[in-house]
């Protein structure tokens, strides 16, 4: 069986995040959890099967009544991860946002209150200018 | 690109360009195409004689420029060693307005910056970022009714000497005045040349308008920018997001060489903006676009 060596790399990888996942779980690492090692064995483990057989695929493919058109489904597949992944990235930016809004206003408290005791309006009581 | 001069004194390079120097002329963010190839200032003036000399405008209201307020704005993080000389010298050129965003550094930033006199020192309590520090010291600004804002690195490469120009800059009538380092390998690291470069390109590229220095924290604004400018973003993209503002609410504005002292410290800082944050950087920006 002739490899290319495309595939041979990709193994490679699948091997090294395979290990790198079961040796933290093992060593109790921080924030490693049973359900992380096994999604890191069945994305890896997957990864690491369709390279080294990559007919595997193609007769899961058929199997599943996908024929020749998986490639479009894996398309569709990463069309959905990329638009879920700027969702996500989307609201973080937002959550983001607020946190520096929430530490900002503690900021302008101190200067707020310092204006108070000089007897001048809080920021709420004032006129917009102009 | 400029021909400026540069005359060393004291170690220190004092950059006495013009704004021909740098082959910048006062001009607005209108599009060139439609001013017949070149930039042109806009008819309107922001500001208008009176007897006092040159008013200034905000808001509608004119300010005689010996009344006027001038806040200069520091966010700083984790510069305990530099913070306190760097307020004492602004002070000693004349500027005793000064307010200092702690953006929750680690050291002892925010005690230093509150020891020396008539500071106004803030702090946040986490670290969110250059951006979101300017914000802060933008709205303390308001509060405290500043009339013209100049920001400013809190790492001692920016000369407070430099403050009076870009000022009376804003006195002319410009709503925002652009401190530009000179970007020559004489000065500046030829890294970091390519990365603010880069910057410009991008910010030109995202935000449609060409400035020479787009990543220059050594800034003035008028109220009326102050009032006018809604940023969004937290960390480094700010600077770039300010030129999107600029070009957004056709604001005048206009560039200006300024003297940048680059010491051991200040390098050491830079060489933390590594490759990766600079690519964050244009990442956020394309977000936020």
């Amino acid at each position: 069986m002739q490899i290319p060596l495309v595939n041979l790399a990709l193994a490679l990888v699948s091997v090294l995040f395979l290990v790198n996942g079961t040796v933290k779980f093992f060593k109790r690492e921080e924030r490693q959890t049973l359900f992380k090692l096994f999604s890191s064995l069945a994305i890896w483990g997957s990864i690491l099967t369709f390279s080294l057989f990559p007919h595997v695929s193609r007769s899961i493919s058929h199997y599943l009544g996908f024929g020749d058109n998986l490639n479009t489904l894996i398309f569709f597949g990463f069309v959905v991860v990329f638009s879920a992944l700027f969702k996500l990235v989307g609201s973080v930016e937002r959550l983001e946002r607020n946190v520096s809004e929430i530490v900002r206003r503690e900021a302008l408290e101190k200067l707020e209150r310092m204006q108070e005791r000089e007897g001048l309006p809080r920021r709420e009581d004032r006129s917009p200018p102009g | 690109m400029g021909r400026a001069k540069s005359t060393g004194t004291a170690g220190a390079l004092t950059r006495t360009a013009h704004l021909s120097d740098v082959g910048v002329s006062g001009y607005t963010s209108e599009n060139p195409s439609k001013t017949g190839g070149h930039r042109s200032v806009r008819s309107t003036p922001a500001a208008i004689l009176s007897r006092e000399g040159i008013a200034h405008e905000a808001g509608g209201r004119v300010i005689p420029l010996a009344k006027r307020k001038i806040v200069v704005l520091i966010p700083a993080y984790n510069e305990e060693s530099v913070i306190g000389d760097v307020l004492r010298q602004i002070r000693l050129a004349g500027y005793p307005d000064i307010v200092v965003v702690d953006d929750g550094s680690a050291d002892e930033t925010y005690q230093k910056a509150q020891q020396v006199e008539g500071v106004i020192a803030l702090r946040h309590f986490l670290n969110r970022g250059k951006g979101a520090a300017m914000k802060t010291g933008i709205e303390a600004a308001k509060l405290l009714g500043a009339d013209v804002v100049v920001t400013m690195d809190g790492d001692g490469q920016h000369d407070p000497g430099d403050i009076g120009r870009l000022v009376s800059l804003v006195d002319e009538g410009y709503d925002v005045v652009l401190g530009t380092r000179v970007m020559d390998r004489a000065t500046m690291p030829s890294w970091k040349i390519v990365a603010n470069k880069s910057g410009n390109f991008f910010t030109w590229l995202l935000y449609g308008l060409w400035v020479t220095d787009s990543q220059s924290g050594f800034r003035a604004f008028s109220r009326r920018a102050l009032e006018s400018i809604e940023t969004r973003t937290d960390r480094y993209e700010y600077d770039s997001e300010v030129i999107r503002e600029i070009s957004r609410h056709r604001l005048r504005f206009t560039e200006v060489p300024v003297a940048v002292h680059y010491t051991p410290y200040s390098q050491g800082k830079a060489a933390r903006q590594s490759l990766k944050n600079g690519l964050k950087t244009l990442f956020r920006m394309f977000l936020n676009t």
